[in-house]
């Protein structure tokens, strides 16, 4: 009886670590491949029509066009970074791709420790020699995300809320914030943001990825105080605020990191337009330069996705949501932001920080 | 005799001492903030539906402040002067009128919506309250069930896949309820006929809901959008009642999924206090041997009331899909089957005790995003904190008086 019973429990875990801690080995090239490359995703999965899934986009196309082999693994927790990366390590691949903030120290500690491996992170800046840091100005499309909610709204309100309180999430509010004072100030405007204050380092947060129950509530009250835009930043949670959005009828969402009109696509009536953040492109120029022939070593070097260099950017505007003029405004703001001219607000946030 | 009287004597001096407690905080922590001009506007707006407006209840903040101290104050002394007979009521009602203070003074100079920070309220305590409900039934019966997470999740996953596939939430429901159950069921051998420590079991069902939904959602549900839209229940405006201002919205429209919750407490609350099936689960749970000897058969007992406890899990997982978000994610559940069972203890195993505690829960995460909107001075870690505060404030001050049923958490041997 007791034996048996074991056998149960201890059957039960098994097949629950198997079907947890090991993800998906994805695709691999099928002959023989050029490099091989492994993605190791954060919390949130793999299909979280957000930074795993637009970092796992790359890894694809390169799986396509250049002729690598690649994998992925899923974390469902923090402690699995480590093990999975661990497990690439063991594999002798050529790259390893990590995606998102959380993981850094763990990648930090790895890279440390197998100098001779490549690593990538999406999200962080280098952590050593052998690790190429890709991070993103997404404070600059979402200072023109601002700019378009605040011509949209007709409350006079628009919102955003994050997920954790990091600097990778509170780089689409900065921006956003900036980009909504920008439009009040160049049209004598008033509009109100909801959600974020930059100089206050401080705003709302659902405190986590997952719950897109909390998305749905955070949304709901947003709308009940009066405003009628909504940027979420935080992957799948965001999803539940598009729902009550759409329920409301009256309001406009914003969608992050990709085209949700494309990704999310049952949200579409209702998606004002994204902030993209093109980790796919960031992903795929690093795979081409660890293939590259005369690679040697990324020597600490930082990819920064800009408006300059596509790394970042929005999708189109939702048709008839604001005049032909903000449009045209938007082309403009784009070019000074490249330029250097407009504060996106980056530099106080950060020096908020210290 | 001498002493006991002495004891609630002073029993009802520290009372009245805390209500003059409050009052100070409001003068102490609020008063210094505000000035002469400054306003707050409460409004009454009903986002969704329609009912009868209410006007916005603008005051000057100082006043209303020294108006809130004041009726506090005179609580207070009332309570050390001549006593109250129900102290816990009043120490509830003195603790919202120094919430409303906080409300106030956040709202100084900005404009806070009562109505829609209700209706909030109300529908953030719905998972809650159901996860808390399928820990009644489990514990009532002696069974601890700390797998309300997993089962909760496979609910959910399931509600999203069959509403998707047949096209009908209804069926949606019914697969959540089937999922649910099953994973109690799983729950039930184990710690019943196996008598594997329940925590051990509980975790083990977790788990491996967590695996299962986690792999499935990422193989089919997210690559293929037509197995994760399922129709959602909409609300429904219970006619008159639903157009009361403030009320209305709050409690008279919604989905089909939270008048089944508000039923089921009730119904729940009935069953175990008024009815033989009740008397029978609360025998099992106190003491199996006794009501063993009496003939009632303790393992089907159990059985029954894990399995219902389950399905109960399975529909707050339905609830999160069918009537929030319309799709099912990875872990989207996050704790709340957890807090569902502080939610429980802190209600005394009691169903109606549960919906208290979860509105409790409820208004702390609403609360806390009111906060965040108005931008009071607190940092958000801190404000997220909040709930989880509660819980602790609440199960420190409570648990000393709460008690769980005597075999809670015992596996049963016959003889």
């Amino acid at each position: 009886m007791r034996k048996n019973l074991w056998m149960l429990v201890s059957l039960l875990l098994v097949v629950s670590v198997m079907f947890t801690g090991c993800g998906d080995a994805g695709d691999t090239g099928g002959e023989e491949t050029v490099a091989s490359v492994g993605m190791v995703t954060d919390m949130g999965g793999i299909d979280d029509k957000s930074f795993n899934a637009t970092a796992w986009k790359g890894v694809e196309l390169a799986i396509e066009e250049l002729n690598v082999s690649g994998s992925y693994l899923e974390s469902q927790q923090q402690t699995d970074y480590a093990t999975n990366i661990t497990q690439y390590i063991k594999q002798d691949t050529d790259l390893i791709v990590t995606v998102g903030f959380l993981l850094a120290d763990d990648t930090a500690a790895m890279a440390a420790e197998n100098p001779d491996v490549n690593f990538a992170i999406v999200d962080f800046g280098s952590l050593g020699d052998n690790v190429r840091g890709l991070t993103f100005s997404t404070d600059q499309a979402g200072f023109m995300a601002g700019y378009v909610a605040a011509a949209a709204t007709k409350t006079g309100k628009v919102a955003t809320f994050g997920g954790i309180n990091i600097p990778t999430v509170a780089i689409f509010m900065v921006g956003f914030e900036a980009g909504v004072d920008y439009y009040n100030a160049q049209n004598g405007a008033s509009v109100e943001v909801l959600g974020w204050n930059t100089a206050e380092n401080n705003g709302v947060f659902v405190g986590n990825f997952e719950s897109t129950d909390d998305g749905r509530r955070v949304a709901e009250e947003f709308m009940a105080e009066g405003a009628d835009v909504v940027m979420p930043v935080a992957g799948p949670v965001g999803l539940g605020s598009a729902q009550a959005v759409q329920e409301a009828g009256n309001a406009w969402i914003i969608g992050v990191d990709t085209d949700w009109t494309v990704s999310a696509s049952q949200y579409k009536d209702v998606v004002l337009t994204s902030v993209l953040k093109n980790m796919d492109v960031a992903v795929f120029d690093t795979i081409k330069q660890v293939i590259d022939p005369n690679f040697a070593g990324f020597g600490g070097e930082n990819y920064v996705g800009t408006l300059e260099n596509d790394g970042v950017g929005i999708a189109p505007v939702a048709s008839g949501a604001v005049a032909d003029a903000v449009l045209k405004d938007l082309e403009t703001i784009k070019a000074s932001i490249i330029a250097g001219e407009i504060d996106t607000g980056w530099d106080t946030y950060l020096a908020g920080l210290e | 005799m001498d002493t006991i009287l002495n004891q609630e004597k002073r029993k009802a001096r520290t009372m009245g001492i805390i209500f003059l407690v409050f009052a100070l905080a409001v003068l102490l922590l609020f008063l210094p903030g505000t000035t002469g001009e400054q306003q707050t506007t409460f409004t009454f707006t009903a986002t969704k539906v329609e009912a009868l407006a209410l006007p916005d209840l603008i005051f000057s903040t100082q006043m209303g402040l020294y108006v809130l101290v004041v009726v506090i104050v005179f609580l207070g002394a009332w309570q050390l002067a001549k006593g109250f007979p129900n102290q816990n009521l009043i120490l509830g009602v003195v603790a919202g009128l120094f919430v409303l203070a906080f409300l106030a003074w956040a709202a100084r100079d900005k404009s806070m919506n009562l109505t829609g920070m209700l209706e909030s309220t109300l529908l953030r305590s719905m998972p809650i309250l159901l996860a808390a409900l399928s820990g009644v039934m489990c514990e009532r019966s002696g069974v601890v069930n700390i797998g309300i997470e997993g089962m909760m999740l496979a609910g959910a996953f399931l509600s999203a896949l069959i509403g998707s596939v047949t096209g009908s939430q209804w069926w949606g429901l019914l697969a959540a309820l089937a999922g649910g159950g099953l994973m109690a069921a799983l729950l039930a051998v184990l710690a019943i006929n196996y008598k594997v420590d329940q925590i051990v079991a509980g975790t083990a069902i977790t788990i491996l809901a967590t695996g299962l939904t986690s792999y499935f959602s990422s193989r089919y549900l997210q690559t293929n959008a037509a197995l994760n839209t399922p129709p959602t229940f909409r609300p429904l405006q219970i006619p008159l009642l639903g157009r009361i201002p403030v009320v209305g919205p709050a409690f008279f429209n919604h989905t089909f999924v939270v008048y089944l919750a508000f039923f089921l407490v009730f119904a729940i609350q009935f069953m175990l206090y008024q009815t033989r099936w009740g008397l029978r689960t609360r025998a099992v749970g106190e003491h199996p041997r006794a009501a063993d000897t009496l003939g009632i058969k303790v393992f089907r007992t159990r059985y029954i009331n894990v399995i219902i406890g389950g399905m109960v899990a399975g529909l707050s997982g339905a609830y999160l899909v069918l009537s929030s978000v319309a799709r099912f994610d990875e872990l989207m559940s996050a704790g709340k089957g957890y807090i569902g069972m502080a939610a429980m203890i802190f209600g005394n195993w009691n169903p109606i005790g549960a919906f208290g505690s979860s509105l409790i829960f409820g208004f702390a995460d609403s609360l806390q995003t009111k906060l965040a909107i108005l931008q009071v001075p607190i940092p958000s870690q801190f404000l997220l904190m909040a709930p989880y505060l509660v819980t602790m404030i609440v199960l420190a001050g409570v648990v000393g008086q709460s008690r769980p049923p005597a075999a809670d958490g015992a596996p049963y041997e016959k003889e």
